[in-house]
């Protein structure tokens, strides 16, 4: 079963990744992919308050703009994402901060985009096979080393 | 041997001198040791069996093999913590930082008065840890190698005349990959499966991955066994094979979230009604600092270098480098502006600032319907909230005074600090602990704490339970309170001292 539908996922990634300029493309069903795969090797209640954090932040925005998160456009989706995350109601914040663990991880963990910034995991792999590190060493047991 | 889920084919059922229970920091030292006095040892472990060859650097297929519930523990309070605990063979070491320090001599003498463990000596505790530092490999953190964000943050504090270095670590030839906490790719850290658990395989022990304990036998009063059954421990969804163990000595080495939970859960060992409850941990705040140069984060080490100046006040500061998809969750921005400053993290560095002797304590409860999971009931108090400002602020003015832009905190209302000003402001704040960001703790302790009396402590300090004879609880659990430091090294030397006390009772038998 899947966490959200797709279409909600398309709107509440594009907005918390906001596509950043210089790196790839947001890919909504490979990234929609990793977080299904990533909620379900997790704790039950840390899936279930993702869905309802991420229907809450629809309800929110209902609430408090008269549309639905989704309808609000680019720029009032990011004045209420800001606006929930500046809260120093913890509960809003936390309706806030949670979904985008998931949706940032899913995102900044691709390959292509960790890579431009920096970090290089298959190359730093490649490195590591190169340095393996051996053990070899052998000491007397516990009772002698007094 | 090292059995994986693929090696069981039917249910397991054998005898031996000792089984053990989960194979971190407790349960590895004790295998090698038992084993290595010629006892015959099993060890089972819930989580998967992996190597260096396994270890892609990539922390999301990490957090889904190595840490129990994909990195995803929280506690239940104010703030939300999250609290990554390892599964798998290694347990927690396996994904650590690689700090070795000591317990702090004041605490020890804590022990000794509050919780009635004299026999603890520092004499005593001094020869083990040497020899594990030996073992271990354990030496200071190569500035060559520990990369720019520990060197500029360090630049930083000896600026403010702050004290400072670099930690011990359990790494030999260590060449910063960067990725201690998603498993060493290199195997230069010394974590339990690349060190105690090898060993102990040589000298005969077995190691059943994939395997979850459901009870220990009873009989007479006296543990005589465990029973459990293999499962895969990425679903959890059981194979179907059971395991089996008649044994003379059984030990829990659990941690300290689910060593108290299976206690709870059989209802064991608790007649002081001490298990679960007087839970301690880390709780540990960041600072991101943007600079002008390059920091190229996260090549290093990730955790180097310290800063103790206010370590009598229960703070440290221990950092820090991390790959971007983890820089992004600690950084304190969404969407687009969460998008711009990400563009700048190669020029960014980060610290990490814990409370390491706390007031705040939590408990571990058993409720219906979680699957096989505790709550973590666990809400950070007022000097404690306190103290996490000061490590936030200090790190900000250590990262200021290296010559940081700008600074992120996780602090409501101070997310963003641009200079002195904005750093006073954050100085004279009252903060709530629900005015913290998404909080991560480490070192979850003292859930099944040791003492001299048995109305308040459910081990005595050779780590057998007062209630069960024959029965061992020994990982972060026993420890009474924090050690004022990272604790791997002294959960390590607890385990060691534990070996020494259960192979006496076995040699007796033997020799009876």
């Amino acid at each position: 079963m899947r966490s959200l539908p797709r279409g909600q996922m398309r709107w509440l990634m594009e907005a918390y990744i906001a596509q950043p300029r210089d790196l790839p493309s947001i890919d909504v069903d490979s990234q929609s992919d990793f977080i299904e795969e990533y909620l379900k090797a997790g704790a039950p209640e840390f899936r279930l308050a993702f869905i309802s954090c991420c229907l809450g932040l629809n309800l929110l925005s209902v609430l408090m703009k008269g549309k639905t998160f989704s309808r609000l456009g680019a720029e009032g989706q990011q004045e209420l994402l800001n606006k929930c995350f500046n809260s120093r109601n913890p509960l809003l914040r936390g309706m806030t901060v949670l979904p985008g663990l998931a949706f940032l991880m899913s995102y900044y963990r691709r390959p292509e985009v960790a890579a431009l910034l920096g970090f290089d995991a298959a190359a730093l792999k490649a490195e590591a096979e190169l340095r393996k590190v051996s053990r070899d060493r052998t000491l007397p047991s516990r009772g002698d080393a007094s | 041997m090292i059995f994986k889920l693929a090696d069981i084919k039917g249910d397991v059922v054998r005898s031996a001198d000792v089984a053990i229970i989960g194979c971190g920091a407790g349960g590895g030292p004790i295998a090698r040791e038992l084993a290595s006095e010629g006892h015959s040892v099993v060890v089972i472990e819930e989580g998967a069996h992996f190597t260096r060859d396994d270890f892609s650097l990539n922390p999301a297929e990490a957090y889904m093999n190595l840490y129990r519930d994909a990195g995803q523990v929280i506690t239940f309070g104010l703030p939300f913590i999250l609290m990554p605990l390892g599964k798998t063979v290694g347990g927690t070491t396996t994904i650590n930082s690689g700090t070795a320090l000591r317990i702090l001599h004041p605490i020890l003498k804590k022990w000794h008065l509050n919780h009635g463990l004299s026999d603890i000596t520092e004499d005593e505790l001094n020869l083990i840890y040497a020899y594990l530092e030996e073992y271990l490999f354990v030496k200071r953190a190569d500035p060559e190698v520990a990369g720019k964000v520990a060197t500029t943050f360090l630049a930083g504090a000896e600026k403010l005349g702050l004290s400072c270095g670099w930690l011990p670590r359990n790494a030999k030839e260590c060449e910063g990959f960067g990725s201690c906490a998603f498993g060493c790719p290199s195997g230069s850290k010394q974590s339990v499966d690349v060190s105690f658990v090898p060993d102990a395989v040589s000298l005969g022990a077995d190691i059943y991955s994939c395997c979850r304990a459901d009870e220990i036998k009873v009989s007479g009063g006296k543990a005589s066994g465990i029973k459990g059954h293999f499962l895969d421990p990425r679903t959890e969804k059981p194979t179907g094979h059971k395991l089996d163990i008649d044994t003379q000595v059984v030990v829990l080495s659990a941690g300290a979230v689910y060593s108290p939970y299976f206690l709870l859960k059989q209802g064991i060992a608790n007649s002081s009604g001490q298990v679960g409850k007087n839970l301690q941990i880390h709780p540990a705040s960041s600072a991101i600092a943007v600079m002008d140069e390059r920091m190229d984060a996260p090549k290093g080490i990730p955790q180097s270098s310290y800063v103790d100046e206010f370590q009598g006040e229960g703070i440290m500061l221990e950092g820090g480098t991390v790959p971007p998809e983890i820089h992004a969750l600690a950084l304190p921005l969404l969407g687009r502006r969460s998008a711009e400053a990400m563009t700048s993290y190669p020029n960014m560095g980060i610290f990490g600032g814990m409370v390491c002797e706390s007031d705040s304590w939590g408990r571990i409860v058993k409720l219906p319907r979680r699957g096989y999971r505790p709550a973590i009931l666990y809400s950070l108090r007022g000097r404690d909230v306190e103290k996490a400002k000061i490590a936030t602020s200090l790190m900000a003015e250590i990262w200021f005074a290296a010559g940081a832009k700008k600074v992120f905190t996780p602090i409501s209302g101070h997310y963003e600090l641009t200079g002195p000003k904005d750093l006073a402001r954050l100085e004279r704040s009252s903060l709530r602990a629900g005015d913290m960001f998404a909080m991560s703790a480490y070192h979850p302790l003292g859930t099944c704490r040791m003492g001299g009396d048995p109305e308040w402590s459910v081990v005595r300090h050779t780590c057998e339970t007062w209630d069960l004879a024959n029965f061992y609880i020994c990982d972060g659990s026993v420890l009474p309170s924090s050690p004022g430091v990272n604790p791997q090294l002294t959960i390590m030397a607890i385990a060691m001292r534990c070996a020494g006390f259960i192979d006496e009772r076995l040699s007796s038998w033997g020799r009876a």
